[in-house]
């Protein structure tokens, strides 16, 4: 193999998984794999920490975090749907009439 | 009437006609809320509160008092909801795994939802992010859509939905991180959520 053939190969390997790459992405995943926990609150001190120091490096998992918590804050906020007043008597009735039927 | 029912230590014979009126009028509204949240749509969530009710009438006098009534109620309609087989349409027939939602590109580790600043009650004024969140949740697996509406809508405590769901909080805190997930990507299919460049997304109604 040529000098330029080696430099070349070396080169097509070092780029996609340099070493500082690849432990980004297992930061990544083991951020991903802790996000509830970290938005519920439960992790302690130094692993919250850990994951902030993370997060102000990687602008990816910055970004991933706010739309998990997006979604958390959504679901909280989703209004409910009311019971008619007409369909709680109804309900009533009906339930009374099938637990006494025999 | 509900703090007599949770201190009642000994079964009665039989729920009186007023003990189960107070029981109702009590909880019925607590429980077609979640009902229609499981379901999605009233006639099957009047149905569930139905069944709830029913078997809620026919146990009255074994509950001991253990739980709180409420959690009883839950646990009541969770179950008569698992026997429901209704199939939902786009519902994953398998279990959620967490490799599942590993992004595999920077574009999708990005992508965000476009709230543009609103406050979370405005930001659901709108029908479409409202629809977009609903079928979200509706797609979910039963038991991953339990534990969300559980936790992140009635806001129970893990410990209390592990009681309704008879595993445990660990169980019922891997479940509610991959339905979190799960509804967050399918925001993302439905052109809710936008890419980092902030091209308009579906808030600009």
């Amino acid at each position: 193999m040529t000098t330029k053939k080696v430099a070349m190969t070396k080169k097509k390997q070092a780029t996609p998984s340099s070493p500082r790459h690849r432990a980004g992405q297992r930061h990544c995943l083991k951020l991903l794999r802790q996000l509830s926990a970290y938005i519920d609150d439960e992790l302690s001190s130094d692993i919250c920490e850990e994951i902030r120091r993370h997060l102000g490096d990687c602008p990816n998992c910055e970004v991933f975090i706010v739309s998990l918590r997006q979604t958390v804050v959504l679901c909280r906020h989703r209004p409910a749907h009311p019971l008619k007043s007409a369909d709680r008597m109804a309900l009533h009735r009906a339930i009374l009439k099938k637990a006494n039927a025999k | 009437m509900a703090t007599a029912l949770k201190n009642r230590a000994q079964p009665l014979p039989a729920p009186g006609p007023n003990e189960f009126d107070t029981l109702y009028r009590d909880h019925v509204d607590l429980i077609y809320r979640y009902a229609h949240r499981l379901c999605g749509e009233t006639e099957a969530a009047k149905d569930l509160v139905q069944e709830t009710f029913l078997n809620a009438y026919r146990g009255l006098k074994n509950f001991r008092g253990d739980a709180r009534i409420s959690t009883w109620l839950y646990t009541i309609a969770s179950r008569a909801c698992m026997r429901m087989r209704r199939k939902r349409k786009g519902e994953p027939k398998h279990e959620l795994s967490l490799d599942e939602f590993v992004p595999r590109s920077e574009g999708e580790f990005r992508l965000q939802i476009s709230t543009e600043g609103l406050s979370p009650e405005a930001a659901l004024q709108n029908k479409e992010l409202r629809q977009a969140l609903d079928q979200a949740i509706n797609k979910l697996p039963k038991k991953y859509r339990m534990v969300l509406i559980l936790c992140d809508m009635e806001e129970l405590s893990a410990k209390e939905v592990g009681t309704i769901m008879g595993v445990n909080e660990r169980a019922v805190k891997s479940r509610l991180h991959r339905a979190r997930l799960f509804v967050r990507r399918e925001l993302s299919a439905r052109g809710i959520i936008d890419n980092n460049d902030h091209k308009p997304g579906g808030l600009r109604a």
